[in-house]
């Protein structure tokens, strides 16, 4: 019989819950409230996320992302800064039990096993992706994919994100650079090493078939079945609660 | 916390530190940056245990060592060598 796990689209949510949830679930399935799950999501307002260990002050112009309604957030996870477009990215959390075959003691294997879900659903659409070490998936060496992990109570959570489009120039008006003479030069850099699936194949793919691609990919590489899931009560109402408590709140957002 | 520095670890990630010394030991710290380190929330108790730490790579190194060691923690894109060349260079250099 083939493993089943949850699958969950949450659709278009701000970054506090998005972040709140992933959080949620991986607590319920700490508790074996929820089976390993894999989630997709986007973000309204687009965002800038940052890693667990950065400094909002140091990587986010803060007052750029209040006039331009873009939301900031940290993240439970390690890794960079990271601007989540709401029409460019696909995010997706992987939440799976720390026994699971798909998880090593080694956290580099692990990133590249859970990965290699992302990188057969992109080469379903003619993506020739690869997993780059430590966290990123590159396209002809250029990054199309990053990701980070966290693992506790006996789970992994994985989350990450998918560029189906990109804009360089949002990104470095949000992001901090060291200083505006090398602002364009860092967006021409970004051009070189940054690559999203409409550069690549030269079309548009929507949300819809690229979702579509990564749960086949994911399907095939773990070896699974993911069927169509509901958060359950205890996810939405502990989400709320991280929501207003921690992720939108200055003391975590500003911790570092 | 007056002295800053960034260090890129070639293949990894980057390394932010900033710091204040007193009698050429580390008075103040605070690391920032993008690399994983878990337990996350671990961070702090490292900053902790660096303080009073002589400004000499080696000793720090080996007190992040001891403490990635006793504390079972797992680094990935920055080693305990990385983080001590960050503090020494934050520091204006050995002693």
């Amino acid at each position: 019989m083939v493993e089943k796990w949850r699958l969950l689209d949450t659709g278009l949510k701000d970054a506090f819950y998005n972040m709140a949830l992933d959080e949620a679930i991986a607590i319920a399935r700490s508790r074996n409230i929820v089976p390993n799950t894999i989630r997709f999501f986007r973000w309204e307002p687009s965002a800038v996320s940052i890693g667990y260990f950065q400094s909002m002050e140091e990587e986010v112009d803060v007052e750029a992302c209040r006039r331009l309604a873009i939301d900031f957030v940290r993240r439970r996870t390690g890794g960079g800064a990271v601007y989540h477009d709401r029409d460019g990215e696909l995010t997706y959390s992987i939440i799976v039990n720390e026994d699971h075959p798909l998880v090593s003691r080694d956290f580099q294997r692990t990133y590249e096993n859970l990965c290699s879900g992302l990188v057969k659903g992109l080469r379903l659409l003619g993506v020739p992706a690869e997993f780059k070490p430590i966290n990123d998936i590159v396209v002809e060496g250029k990054k199309i994919s990053g990701n980070a992990q966290t693992r506790g109570m006996g789970v992994v959570h994985q989350h990450g994100t998918i560029l189906r489009d990109v804009n360089p120039t949002i990104m470095f008006t949000v992001l901090k650079v060291p200083s505006e003479k090398i602002r364009d030069k860092m967006i021409k850099s970004a051009e070189e090493r940054v690559t999203s699936i409409k550069r690549y194949l030269g079309r548009e793919v929507s949300f819809e078939e690229l979702k579509h691609a990564l749960i086949e990919g994911f399907e095939e590489s773990f070896g699974i079945e993911l069927v169509p899931g509901k958060i359950e009560d205890f996810e939405e109402q502990l989400a709320i609660k991280l929501r207003e408590e921690k992720y939108s709140a200055e003391w975590w957002n500003f911790k570092r | 916390m007056m002295l800053k520095a960034e260090y890129k670890v070639e293949g990894g990630k980057l390394i932010k530190v900033q710091l204040a010394k007193r009698e050429g030991k580390i008075d103040a710290i605070k690391i920032t940056g993008d690399f994983f380190m878990h337990p996350e929330d671990l961070i702090d108790e490292l900053e902790k245990a660096l303080l009073g730490c002589p400004l000499n790579e080696n000793a720090i190194a080996e007190t992040i060592r001891r403490f990635v060691r006793d504390r079972g923690v797992i680094l990935l894109g920055a080693t305990p060598e990385d983080f001590a060349k960050c503090i020494i260079k934050a520091g204006g250099g050995n002693g």
